[in-house]
């Protein structure tokens, strides 16, 4: 059973504090590198969970509207010369769009097949990518992609500090809308949806309605992190659309809790970094991943979130007799 | 008074059976109209078609306040004023009970109504079935009789003209078929119309105005209950097997 589980106030301002203040306190650019990337894959991880764990639905085409968002924004700034301030906003749009797109046929299927058209979109898109080579650069990828600029001031100075900055805050209003979709009479429908279907259409929803609002918002801001991941590395690669890609970020949902709003952002965090911190290992670390994911799945079902709350309760059981009201008599405990 | 649900001749197959066959009723403004029959004689397969969930009729037309709504999508059955129950315990078993009644006034046939509106029916629907206590538990948690009572609170939240209770009583104790005849009653008090199947007779005999029996798809007799029940026909067909319900259910 999935419940709406939560770190305490507390510990997210904590985490928002730190992650603000790193820039200023560590020099090392490598750290930050992969604080963006891992911000990226949280916000990518979050909103898929909108359909694959809130929503129930079997969607493997999630990593195509990432995938989207990073040449529509490349695209539009580097082919068509626009503003690059407008490949952000571009790259939400064209997701979308995209996420309505593959969500007619899902409206019609179950299970596994959803599972097979969904993935079977993000496979047609990368072949058209493969095709437009005039656009798109092909199997070597979209390269030199301008990186963002507003008011002539580029992301890139002050060693692409900005581009922390504005990955958190992409990640910060994600979260935040996220949390409201969750919990908005939309979010309830979906959850509702999810439980029980039929019975959910018998009290007045609209199956098809709702199914097309939630792939959509699962969209935006997966297609907004897709172009700041361009303009940020500079290029856009059909590996995005591969499958290394899906199981990397569906590892991180999965081990971190899937159907919960935090689950997603603490396992992008822990996998980004255990990956990078392998990366000598070569083949080893999938290997190293892999059993990992397996151990994990095996004693915290509920992913790593769940693990955190436990140890919470603990944490708070074995502090509450020093608290200064007297605390109720425990035979026997430790 | 007018008739609000009137069904003609609808037939429902499953292969080479026969759950639901001709079936022809009118349920009038305001009453209680009673569904018997035996194990199998098609009573759910009625509320199925009626509502469109999960199958329509595969034939037969049926009227809602005039209106044709036999292949009309189900969600839009709701919409138009018809909410059911289920026979077996349903509920959204990850949403607390309010968020369970919430949906309805948020889709059903009151839709439209402002957040507060919607927060305020929420909470006296919960107690008029009378829930109350905690409304932020998960609905999965909850004794079968609260199950069986959010179920028609959640059908009550959409404001329906047309209320279809599908075995309200059954698997329940004796003080909580009770508390739900009294439930049902005053649920017709506030003037939905109600179409109740039952199988617990007393319950179905008490509150309802007109009874119908159906035995192998068919309608085998309809009238007064009092009439109803002393018909040979149906002592046959249904008391006779069914009479220890009648029993145990005083
Ligand atoms: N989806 C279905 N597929 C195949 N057969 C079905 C289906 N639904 C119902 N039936 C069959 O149709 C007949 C009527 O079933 P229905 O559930 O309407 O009976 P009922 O009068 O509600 O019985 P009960 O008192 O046991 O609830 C039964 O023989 C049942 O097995
Ligand atoms: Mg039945």
């Amino acid at each position: 059973m999935k419940t709406l589980v939560r770190p305490p106030v507390i510990a997210r301002a904590l985490v928002l504090i730190a992650l603000l203040a790193v820039p200023l306190v560590v020099e090392d650019q490598y750290i930050r590198h992969t604080l963006v990337v891992a911000m990226l894959y949280a916000i990518v991880a979050a909103n898929w969970d909108v359909t694959l764990g809130f929503a129930g639905i079997f969607n493997f085409g999630h990593l195509a509207f990432f995938a989207l968002g990073a040449y529509s924004a490349g695209m539009l700034t580097k082919k068509f010369g626009f503003p690059t301030w407008t490949g952000i906003p571009f790259a939400a749009l064209v997701a979308t769009i995209a996420s309505l797109i593959v969500c007619l046929p899902v409206l019609r299927l179950k299970g596994i097949y959803v599972v097979l058209v969904t993935y079977a979109f993000s496979q047609l898109c990368y072949q058209v990518i493969l095709n437009q080579t005039e656009y798109t650069g092909g199997t070597f990828g979209l390269v030199l992609v301008p990186p963002l600029e507003v008011f002539g001031y580029s992301f890139r100075s002050a060693g692409n500090i900005p581009y922390y900055y504005l990955a958190l805050a992409l990640l910060v209003v994600s979260t935040v809308y996220l949390h409201f979709v969750i919990r908005s009479n939309l979010g309830r429908s979906i959850i509702a949806l999810r439980d029980n279907e039929a019975y959910a259409i018998s009290r007045g929803v609209a199956l098809a309605r709702q199914r097309f609002l939630t792939f959509g918002a699962s969209a935006i801001f997966t297609g907004a992190a897709g172009g700041l991941y361009a303009q940020y590395l500079r290029t856009a690669s059909p590996d995005m659309f591969g499958f290394a890609f899906v199981t990397f970020t569906l590892a991180m949902l999965l081990l971190g809790g899937i159907g919960t709003m935090w689950g997603p952002i603490i396992g992008a965090f822990v996998f980004t970094f255990i990956s990078e911190a392998m990366i000598d290992l070569k083949e080893w670390r999938w290997l190293i991943i892999g059993t990992l994911i397996v151990v994990v799945l095996r004693f915290f079902p509920a992913g790593l979130l769940s693990l955190v709350e436990q140890i919470g309760e603990r944490l708070g059981r074995r502090l509450q007799p020093a608290a200064p009201v007297p605390a109720p008599e425990r035979p026997g405990s430790g | 008074m007018a008739d609000v649900l009137v069904v003609e001749n609808v037939v429902k197959t499953f292969g080479a059976l026969r759950a639901v066959d001709g079936v022809s009723l009118s349920v009038r403004e305001g009453e209680v109209f009673g569904v018997a029959g035996p194990n199998g004689s098609g009573k759910s397969t009625l509320f199925n078609i009626i509502t469109g969930i999960p199958f329509h009729a595969d034939s037969g037309r049926i009227l809602f306040d005039g209106t044709p709504i036999e292949r009309m999508p189900p969600h839009a059955i709701c919409r138009a004023g018809i909410a059911r129950t289920f026979q077996t315990e349903t509920d959204f078993e990850t949403l607390s009970l309010f968020d369970n009644v919430k949906l309805g006034t948020v889709y059903g046939h009151a839709r439209g109504m402002s957040e507060e509106e919607q927060r305020r029916v929420t909470r006296e629907t919960l107690e008029f079935v009378g829930l109350g206590g905690d409304h932020d538990r998960p609905a999965g948690d909850i004794s079968v009789f609260d199950k069986k009572r959010l179920m028609i609170a959640s059908a009550l939240a959409t404001k329906p003209r047309l209320l279809l209770l599908d075995e309200p009583a059954s698997g329940l104790t004796r003080p909580e078929i009770r508390e739900t005849s009294a439930l049902i009653r005053r649920l017709s008090e506030t003037g939905v119309t109600i179409v109740l199947i039952e199988h617990v007779l007393p319950l179905l005999l008490t509150v309802s105005n007109r009874l119908m029996v159906l035995n192998f798809g068919q309608v085998l007799t309809e009238g007064h209950p009092k009439e109803v029940v002393k018909n040979e026909q149906v002592i046959e067909a249904y008391l006779g097997k069914r009479g220890d319900h009648g029993r145990d259910a005083a």
